[in-house]
């Protein structure tokens, strides 16, 4: 059954969108319409992220229209869903027909997403041709932006997959010196989610983990879509390991953190970006949460009023709390707005090929700090924070700025 | 009492033709009952059209989208037809079937891209000389770079994801329907699971990289969409042709008859472990193919895509588009790849549009695209609910008979002398008559567990007699018979058929030895017509494989053609009894009727011995004459008959040689006159009161 | 810890996993013995049931991680929210019969199994469109105490979850076997044809087995959701899809079997986790799932139906 007052929650999204979007109205009658496609996988098994992240970005593109940022324009989201009731989440291949419908739709000027790296394997090459600019929030897997994968990534030869989020290739490594350095532990299991950016992530710790003189005392990957983790963190249990790092989301992050608390409570854990989301402190939540690091790929803005503002403004719209990703997502279309801004500053028009140069020359202030881009398309700013998770009873759980304690800059390598 | 009647044919002159003279002449009105095997001319014309749409799609639509997505129906169309070849055909329920899609999709993938990089040696020369490989420098260090082509890759990849099929299907073979169901699944997940953790070979979670596109000649396919459909089409029209074709044809019929029975398919010489395995090798074939041509098409490929969901879809493709029916797998792939990828992620802004157009507030900002999975849910329980048998049902609708056909004369005068059969009997069909005994059996004990059911049973069945065997219920008639063909393998002592050991062999063994059976409750191939089903007892007399049967060799031609001559020459036997039905599925049969299917089944397999399992059972008085007759007639051409029958005097008027059982033990033998006077028999028969009345 | 102690402790988690799969096979097998049906729609009533169990703990104040309760009102409320959630799960069951399946009953082929998958995106969606995808945080109301045995540990919830699945399951063997009920689905089972002309209502009987095995999904979502402390919209899937080869594998429609089954497995899973990797645990299921199969063609404690001619 589908409630009404679920149903408004659902639709909110592109209700709001949509009410300013659509060419009804005064305003909207005589101005252009410039599409921002999205596309996410928002039905299936990454439903959760993916909303937040569809979230993020048609905020900006509310923001941008209610402050009539570009004169004489409308922006319009173009959200498709890139999970398919065949493959059960993300399917590549649904990717792939998205990313032609955002080339063959020539009022899309550039795009949001994907969510997932596999999904953006099947997008770049089009989306290169097409020339359409495509800033994903979360796909982090190294090979899309790798030189040795240009022909294949970039047949073009013009970057037009961006990220606004770093690799696996940084925040990992970073995390690794963390442990090493900053925490002095002497040992660390190591776990993935089986999802392309938690295996990356998690070989790219250990990788740089090994470097640094750590003890990798195994390896082990998780099912996300099992719920046990018992028999895998009772062998943790007794290898008397003193750390734990895992790459993955917050899928089976949630599931992990709970049961960890419950096996091994006492040893040092973390995770990367993926587990900086509400979900585990309202999923897992106290105490179970305690203690656990997790990184994020940019600066800490916390201090930063504008930061307070944006998620009273998402919570309040979307009855729900946004995470590191719905971040990233917003800064994507703060990212293309800004880019639009500079073209029709600049007198030209704003077409594919000149936002896409636009982007790529640009830096841009966002919600993570100042970013930009180098020639492959990947965010030059590789700053990578540690936040601890530390309950603050004065605010709600779901408030993923006051229950993640900033700790430090991880060291680099 | 005495159920002796007078033969009734005794009626004096024959001007009233009986209806085997006008079977040998159907009058014109009749002629399309003896083409049943003939495709309506309308189908192609339909099917024209269908291709002639199909190639201008891309230029009606123009939409790199559009024709993207129906690039993605095409593959799953392969698949679709595919899994119908073992769902479908076959009858086993695969839930594990986008393994071998996987299969096929990283075996191009791995050939074709930089995931396997090995060293440079003189091994590779060769190879390289095929273009199979290419030598290539980095960082001063000379690697293989594997090229295979696409187009060698296609037909490779379809072997490769036989090899897989059959290698899985083998340890399921012994399993009933869900168990098999929940095997495959197994494989299903075991395979991606595999593909997601070597990650040497597949590069993991990440996803292959950089996957070559087929190029022909110096035309590189790239990301344009258009010639990848072109592809995707051209391998479906072949595998429909492939479906079609192998639907027709000897395997076909044999593949129909394991999945209504498989029992009745062994016994009729269906060898069932290879036509299962060929079924799973063929169908994983068409998925490797299907494969090949997914991931050529994205350039990358992840374990992701190849869950157990997809498995499921593709059953509901091939379910909800008419199970066995080679136009509806495809239409439901179609159908359903499009609803996913078009319709409802398009359905958002259709409604929008309608919404505004309407002015209203609500529709005009509705998004669906959350919903979509929702609304698939409930298309398919719908679907289900309304349409169960299919988009396209694979059963053809039936020309309802005419009445002239309903009230067509019964025959009334069978002689045993009008049965006819030019390939059973004759000179030399049974070598040495009177010599060898066509069956001796010594000594044969069957236990079921603690139960004895047949205790050291002796039996000599001569050459070219009728023998019958009575006994009452439990006696072990019908064990005798299931040992004989092999469908109880539990028996010591031996079974000698002319001479040579039988006891272990398998049914279809058996059968090809020349022992065929009728069973005693009918095992009709109930899905399909009754030429069919009789033309499945020819199976192991024909010879075309899966590859004379897609590409109908002359030779395979010739021996369809005969085979189809010999089913009408059998039904005649039965005159328009059976000549009107031949079209018909059995389901509609009367019981007499389809007794006498499964007796023209058996007779197609040109046995020597024939068993029959009560066959009169049901039937009417006169019928069961009419029956005996004609079991005089076969006899009168040579055929030995071993028959189990509990109407004495259908016995009588036709065994030489009657052997009674009891409790599993051969109580005596003898003439039938004999047999009726014993006493023994008769207590076995009547209880010891009744024998001493007697 | 000692070898000892941790094969110990995993024998503790596989079995406390296995219960739940057991609880759930059952469902499957009961539905499964009577109508021949691979029912997928179980995977979801299961995944609705801890949504409902997590529905009326809230009515009661339980939410999140706070404790309110304690002694015998919390097992009171325990108590409340199971009978509720069995019985609401197996109303679900019974409309999903009623609805979906009836209108199918008798027709051969997989028809009525691919209608049992379109409930289930039907009822996955329908959560995940109202209650929203994100990880819901069940209640977690029973104290954490723990036997220890060496550097083993047992919790309390572990015992209560094995006592719970054993008198859920012992109930429903002793319904079947001695209720007047129970013989009618027995005999169902075996030979619907002469239960019919026996004059059992078959309906009835469909009925009852889909709201039996619909209610013990009920309570292996609430059990879920107490010993996991989450839920959402996906939980279905996997532990259905483990709770049906459990169900396979102890011999499907045989009830001592599938509990056998879900014991077997949640072991294996646990042993996989410790002495080879968890990424290989379904590898390993499902491999000896063929075994088994391979030797034993109609389960562990299946038996194949004579072959008649």
């Amino acid at each position: 059954m589908i409630t009404r007052r679920s149903a408004a929650t659902l639709l909110a999204g592109t209700a709001l969108g949509a009410a300013l979007g659509l060419p009804r109205g005064a305003m909207a009658a005589d101005s252009k319409v410039i599409i921002i496609g999205i596309n996410l996988p928002i039905t299936g098994s990454d439903a959760a992220g993916a909303k937040r992240m569809m979230n993020g970005a048609l905020l900006g593109i509310q923001q941008a229209n209610d402050a009539n940022e570009l004169p004489g324009y409308t922006l319009k989201p173009l959200v498709l869903n890139d999970a398919t009731a065949t493959a059960g989440q993300y399917d590549p291949a649904q990717a792939a027909t998205n990313a032609r419908k955002f080339v063959s739709n020539e009022k899309v000027l550039a795009a949001i997403g994907p969510e997932m790296s596999g999904s953006a394997k099947a997008m770049a090459p089009i989306l290169s041709e097409g020339n359409v600019a495509m800033i994903t929030p979360s796909a982090t897997n190294p090979d899309l932006t790798n030189p040795q994968f240009a022909a294949q990534y970039m047949p073009s030869g013009k970057p037009t997959f961006f990220r606004t989020v770093t690799t696996d290739a940084f925040q990992g490594p970073n995390m690794a010196n963390f442990y090493a350095e900053t925490l002095g532990v002497k040992d660390v299991y190591v776990l993935d989610d089986s999802g392309a950016y938690g295996v990356g992530l998690a070989d790219a710790f250990q990788k740089q983990a090994e470097a640094k003189g750590l003890k990798i005392l195994g390896r082990d990957r998780l099912d996300p879509t099992a719920s046990d983790y018992s028999a895998v963190l009772t062998k943790i249990k007794s290898l008397s390991a003193t750390s734990l790092y895992y790459g993955g989301v917050s899928g089976a992050g949630v599931k992990l953190v709970k049961q960890a608390y419950e096996i091994v409570p006492t040893i040092k854990k973390g995770g990367g970006d993926g587990m900086y989301t509400p979900d585990i402190t309202t999923g897992a939540g106290f105490p179970a949460a305690e203690g656990w690091y997790v990184t994020n790929a940019s600066p800490h803005m916390t201090e930063d009023p504008k930061i307070a503002n944006w998620l009273n403004e998402y919570t309040s719209a979307f009855n729900g709390s946004p995470d590191d990703y719905a971040i990233t997502a917003y800064d994507g279309v703060l990212v293309i707005l800004a880019a639009l801004k500079k073209v029709i500053a600049e007198g030209k028009q704003p077409t594919r090929e000149n936002v896409r140069a636009a982007i790529a020359g640009s830096t841009v202030d966002t919600l993570q700090g100042a970013v930009s881009f180098d020639a492959n398309g990947d965010v030059k700013q590789r700053v990578v924070s540690v936040f601890q998770i530390v309950h603050n009873p004065s605010f709600p759980l779901d408030d993923a700025i006051h229950q993640f304690k900033y700790i430090g800059v991880a060291p680099q390598s | 009492m005495d159920t002796t009647t007078a033969p009734p044919d005794a009626k004096p002159g024959h001007e009233n033709t009986n209806a085997l003279h006008t079977v040998q002449a159907p009058p014109a009105k009749w002629q399309w009952l003896t083409a049943p095997f003939d495709k309506p001319a309308v189908r192609t014309g339909a099917i024209a059209l269908l291709a002639v749409l199909a190639v201008l799609f891309p230029v009606i639509t123009g939409d790199q989208a559009n024709i993207d997505a129906a690039g993605n129906a095409a593959a799953y169309a392969a698949l679709a037809l595919g899994l119908n070849i073992v769902v479908g055909f076959c009858g086993l329920l695969d839930l594990g079937y986008a393994a071998f899609f996987a299969i096929g999709a990283y075996a191009y993938g791995i050939l074709t891209s930089w995931q396997i990089t090995p060293d440079w040696s003189g091994f590779w020369v060769p190879f390289a000389a095929l273009g199979l490989v290419h030598k290539v420098v980095q960082n001063d260090h000379a690697l293989v770079h594997f090229t295979v082509s696409f187009w060698l890759m296609l037909p490779i990849s379809g072997v490769i994801s036989a090899f897989f099929g059959i290698l899985f299907g083998a340890p399921t073979l012994r399993l009933r329907g869900d168990y098999l169901a929940i095997v495959t699944l197994g494989f299903g997940e075991i395979v991606p699971i595999v593909a997601r953790n070597w990650t040497g070979l597949t590069n993991g979670a990440a996803g292959l990289n950089g996957i070559a596109s087929p190029t022909v000649f110096s035309y590189k396919f790239g990301i344009d969409a258009t010639p990848y459909y072109y592809v995707g089409i051209g391998v479906v029209a072949f595998l429909i042709f492939a479906s079609t074709r192998l639907r027709e044809s000897r395997i076909g019929r044999a593949w129909m008859a394991i999945r209504d029975d498989e029992i009745a398919a062994g016994a009729m010489g269906i060898n069932l472990t290879r036509f299962k395995l060929l079924a799973f090798g063929l169908g994983a074939a068409f998925a490797g193919m299907a494969g090949t041509f997914y991931v050529a098409k994205l350039q990358t490929a992840t374990p992701d895509m190849f869950g157990f969901p997809v498995s499921i879809m593709i059953l509901v493709m091939v379910v909800l588009g008419g199970l066995g029916s080679v136009w509806g797998v495809v239409l439901g792939a179609v159908l359903l790849q499009l609803l996913q990828s078009w319709f409802l992620g398009d359905l958002t802004q259709w409604v929008n549009a309608f919404g505004d157009a309407i002015h209203n507030n609500y529709l005009s900002s509705i998004d669906l695209t959350q919903a979509s999975e929702l609304i698939f849910g409930i298309i398919l329980v719908l679907m289900m609910l309304y349409r169960r048998e299919g988009l396209i049902p694979a059963n053809r609708r039936q020309r309802a008979l005419s009445f002239e056909q309903q009230h067509a004369t019964v025959q009334t005068h069978v002689r045993a002398e009008d049965v006819t059969l030019s390939q059973i009997g004759g000179e030399g069909y049974i070598h040495a008559p009177g010599a060898v005994p066509m069956l001796e059996i010594n000594d044969l004990t069957v236990r079921f567990g603690g139960l004895v059911a047949l205790n050291k049973v002796n039996i000599t069945v001569p050459a070219g007699s009728v023998v019958a065997v009575i006994g009452p219920n439990g006696s072990g008639k019908s064990t005798l018979f299931n040992t004989i063909t092999g469908l109880v393998r539990a028996g010591e002592g031996s079974i000698l058929f002319q001479g040579n050991e039988i006891l272990g062999l398998r049914s279809d063994q058996i059968l090809k030895t020349g022992i065929a059976r009728t069973f005693q409750n009918i095992r009709l191939f109930t899905t399909m017509t009754v030429a069919e089903n009789i033309m499945v007892g020819l199976h192991a007399r024909l010879r075309a494989g899966p590859f004379s049967a897609v590409f109908r060799s002359p030779k395979k031609l010739t021996e369809e053609a005969a085979g189809r001559d010999w089913v009408l020459e059998i039904a005649k036997i039965f005159g328009n009894r059976l000549m009107p039905r031949l079209g018909q599925t059995v389901v509609g049969l009367s019981y007499a009727n389809r007794r006498r299917v499964e007796i023209s089944r058996a007779l197609a397999s040109k046995p020597k011995l024939l068993l029959l399992d009560e066959p009169t059972a049901g039937m009417n008085t006169s019928e069961s004459l009419e029956l005996a007759e004609q079991i005089k007639g076969l006899h009168a051409l040579g055929l030995t008959v071993l028959i189990i029958e509990h109407k004495l005097d259908v016995v009588t008027r036709i065994a030489d040689k009657v052997i009674v059982l009891d409790h599993g033990e051969k109580l005596t033998e003898g003439l039938p006159e004999e047999v009726r006077r014993n006493e023994q028999v008769l207590e076995a028969y009547l209880g010891r009161g009744a024998a001493a009345h007697a | 810890m000692s070898p000892f102690d941790l094969l110990l402790q995993q024998f503790v988690n596989g079995l406390s996993l296995g219960a739940m799969y057991a609880l759930l096979a059952l469902g499957f097998t009961i539905v499964y013995g009577i109508m021949e049906l691979i029912n997928f729609s179980h995977f979801n009533v299961f995944m609705i049931g801890s949504f409902v169990a997590m529905g009326v703990l809230s009515l009661f104040g339980l939410s999140g991680q706070t404790v309110l309760l304690h002694g015998f009102p919390l097992v009171g409320v325990l108590v409340v929210a199971l009978v509720v959630t069995m019985v609401a799960c197996g109303m679900l069951g019974v409309g999903i019969e009623r609805l979906a399946l009836r209108p199918l009953r008798g027709v051969q082929g997989p028809m009525a199994m691919i209608t049992t998958i379109g409930v289930s995106y039907v009822l996955s969606n329908a959560v995940m469109l109202t209650m929203g995808a994100n990880t819901k945080n069940f209640p977690n109301p029973i104290p954490s105490v723990a036997l220890h045995i060496g550097t083993a540990q047992i919790t309390v919830f572990q015992f209560i979850i094995w006592a719970l699945s054993a008198v859920l399951m012992g109930g429903l063997y002793l319904f079947v076997q001695r209720s007047k009920l129970g013989k009618a689905m027995r005999a169902t089972a075996q030979d619907p044809d002469a239960a019919l002309m026996m004059g059992v209502d078959v309906n009835r009987v469909i009925m009852t087995a889909f709201f039996l095995g619909s209610a013990l999904a009920g309570a292996a979502g609430f059990i879920f959701g107490l010993y996991y402390n989450f839920t959402n919209f996906g939980i279905g899937f996997t532990a259905g899809l483990r709770a049906f080869t459990a169900a396979v594998l102890g011999g499907i429609g045989n009830i001592p079997g599938a509990m056998i089954g879900g014991l077997l497995i949640g072991l294996i899973e646990a042993m996989a986790g410790q002495y080879i990797g968890a990424k290989w645990a379904d590898v390993i299921i499902f491999s000896l799932l063929v075994l088994v199969l391979v030797c034993r063609p109609a389960g562990l404690l299946g038996r194949l139906a004579p072959t008649k001619s």
